[in-house]
């Protein structure tokens, strides 16, 4: 997959080539990018692996975006992102780097790393600047593993079945190719924490689809979408390297249901989802050990914009894991409110309370030594820039 | 007094139905652009990045106005939202990959310029503004 990443450099190289011979208002050339600062406090427990009960800065994201578009009908672009989450990230990566070559609204398909358009907010979920929240809800868009599910190296096709009249509009999007779910990942967190590593993350080959109707009720829009992810499996160390094996997912399917309506001053939304995995591990000499979790996640959310500069939010979060054994580390139960600030189209603020109760989401053994308290209170800062 | 209550009634409606049709506002294409009129349904589906065709095959680009009494009025009337959460729906689009930003103009000058010399444009300014070598659309 690698090799169709770097067909996509060669072609975005090949139309910088092709520039040369143009101007740069004819490439349609554009530079964007944002940036964030956050801040959490939590009453108990540290989230996020930050030191948050202390009051944590450790939250910076910064994203710049080039794109070009030499003839109408394609454009070539590409994200990078500087990410840092107490011991998330720290580092730069690439989000995406694609090809899109949009035939008409019927048929497009872009082919690189591409993001991935499952769920309601799958494909913007990084992008804080559109929306209310400084976390979107984290059953079904955990931050932690925002990197690994925000997209994959292959293809999206993507279009509108329908021209809208009395039944609405029919958008389609199907995708394919790899997933990696990077060594420091948020999934992984656990078990890389209990000393079991798998330095080259886990992937394997992923696709799916997903059908948006918009519906004649204006603003209306009600989806769904489910991905396929086939055997995945990674190498595995632990004991400081005394002991490899290999770690096999089963296959398993990502279903989301989602609807969201939208106008004026008024935003409404739900999604329910659910992620059932099979995990194998098996050490070379040992017997193996099975996993099995079923996590079904919904939230429910809605904002109104106060005046043209404040709007305001709340949202409840839920995730049951039906696997896990009764307590508070099966389940989390999320209520947020949120207000953002616009000062101006290129600078805001956020401000965001969260009441948490259970463990099952944003939590580690390594900066909760103690254990985990059930319920935890978790206040968020956030200040942005975009242009 | 009766009389009198009536008209203020009058007037409030009115100048309620005044914004709400965009009146101030005009709507202008590139010549090269087929249709003679524009649905307000087409018409946000093209300003929100959703469809870069009228129903009639008129394949449009958008070009937006920098800011501005129109800009505000025109977003307010035909798309339903304010500035700021506009251009964030935009950049959704730009960083997810999914479109490049529409070009935004100075002002109603620069919008009928652009517009007049650049094929499949569509574009928007104030009623009162000088509109030669553009074709002004028919919202219905």
């Amino acid at each position: 997959m690698k090799k169709i990443l770097a067909g996509a450099i060669a072609l975005a190289l090949g139309a910088g080539a092709h520039g040369f011979a143009q101007s740069l208002e004819d490439l349609n050339i554009q530079i964007h990018g944002y940036a964030t600062q956050g801040f959490l406090y939590t009453t108990d427990n540290n989230i996020l692996t930050t030191h948050s009960s202390d009051g944590s800065p450790a939250w910076t994201e910064a994203v710049l975006n080039i794109g070009a578009q030499p003839i109408p009908k394609l454009r070539i672009a590409v994200q990078g992102r500087f990410f840092v989450l107490g011991n998330f990230g720290n580092s730069i990566t690439l989000d995406w780097a694609a090809a899109d070559y949009k035939a008409d609204d019927r048929f497009g398909v872009r082919f690189g790393k591409v993001k991935t358009p499952s769920g309601l907010f799958n494909d913007i979920q990084d992008i804080d600047p559109s929306y209310i929240w400084s976390l979107l809800p984290q059953s079904i868009y955990p931050i932690s593993s925002r990197n690994s599910i925000l997209a994959h190296y292959g293809g999206v096709a993507y279009g509108t079945l329908s021209e809208g009249g009395k039944l609405g509009k029919l958008e389609y999007r199907g995708w394919g190719g790899e997933r990696q779910i990077g060594g420091g990942d948020g999934y992984l967190l656990e078990q890389t924490e209990e000393g079991v590593l798998a330095p080259n993350g886990i992937g394997g080959a992923t696709y799916g689809a997903a059908l948006h109707w918009r519906t004649p009720l204006s603003g209306l829009m009600i989806g769904a979408s489910d991905g396929r992810d086939p055997m995945w499996s990674s190498k595995l160390t632990t004991g400081n390297g005394a002991l490899t094996g290999n770690e096999f997912l089963a296959p398993f399917n990502e279903p989301n249901y989602f609807a969201l309506y939208e106008k004026n001053k008024v935003m409404v939304a739900a999604e329910y989802g659910r992620l059932p995995v099979s995990v194998t591990l098996q050490f070379n000499g040992l017997p193996p050990s099975y996993e099995r979790i079923d996590y079904r996640n919904w939230y429910a959310m809605a904002s109104y914009k106060l005046t043209s500069k404040l709007t305001a939010g709340v949202y409840d979060s839920q995730q049951v894991d039906h696997q896990a054994p009764l307590g508070p580390a099966r389940y989390s139960k999320d209520w947020t409110f949120s207000g953002r600030y616009d000062f101006s189209q290129y600078l805001y603020a956020k401000a965001e309370e969260h009441i948490i109760d259970g463990t099952a989401i944003g939590y580690d053994t390594d900066l909760n030594p103690n254990g985990l308290k059930p319920n935890t209170k978790l206040t968020i800062l956030k200040v942005g820039v975009s242009f | 007094m009766k009389k009198s209550i009536l008209s203020s009634v009058f007037l409030f409606a009115a100048s309620i139905l005044a914004v709400d049709a965009g009146a101030q506002v005009i709507v202008i294409a590139n010549a090269s652009v087929k249709a003679t009129g524009v649905s307000k349904d087409d018409l946000k589906d093209v300003f929100t990045g959703n469809a870069t065709t009228l129903k009639d095959g008129s394949k449009v680009v958008p070009v937006l106005l920098k800011d501005g009494p129109a800009n505000e009025e025109f977003l307010k009337a035909y798309v339903g939202k304010g500035d700021t959460a506009y251009r964030a729906g935009w950049r959704s689009l730009v960083f997810s990959g999914q479109a490049s930003m529409p070009k935004s103009l100075d002002d109603d000058a620069a919008a009928v310029a652009f517009v007049a010399h650049t094929p499949g444009t569509i574009g928007y300014i104030d009623k009162a503004s000088p509109h030669e070598g553009v074709k002004v659309l028919d919202v219905h």
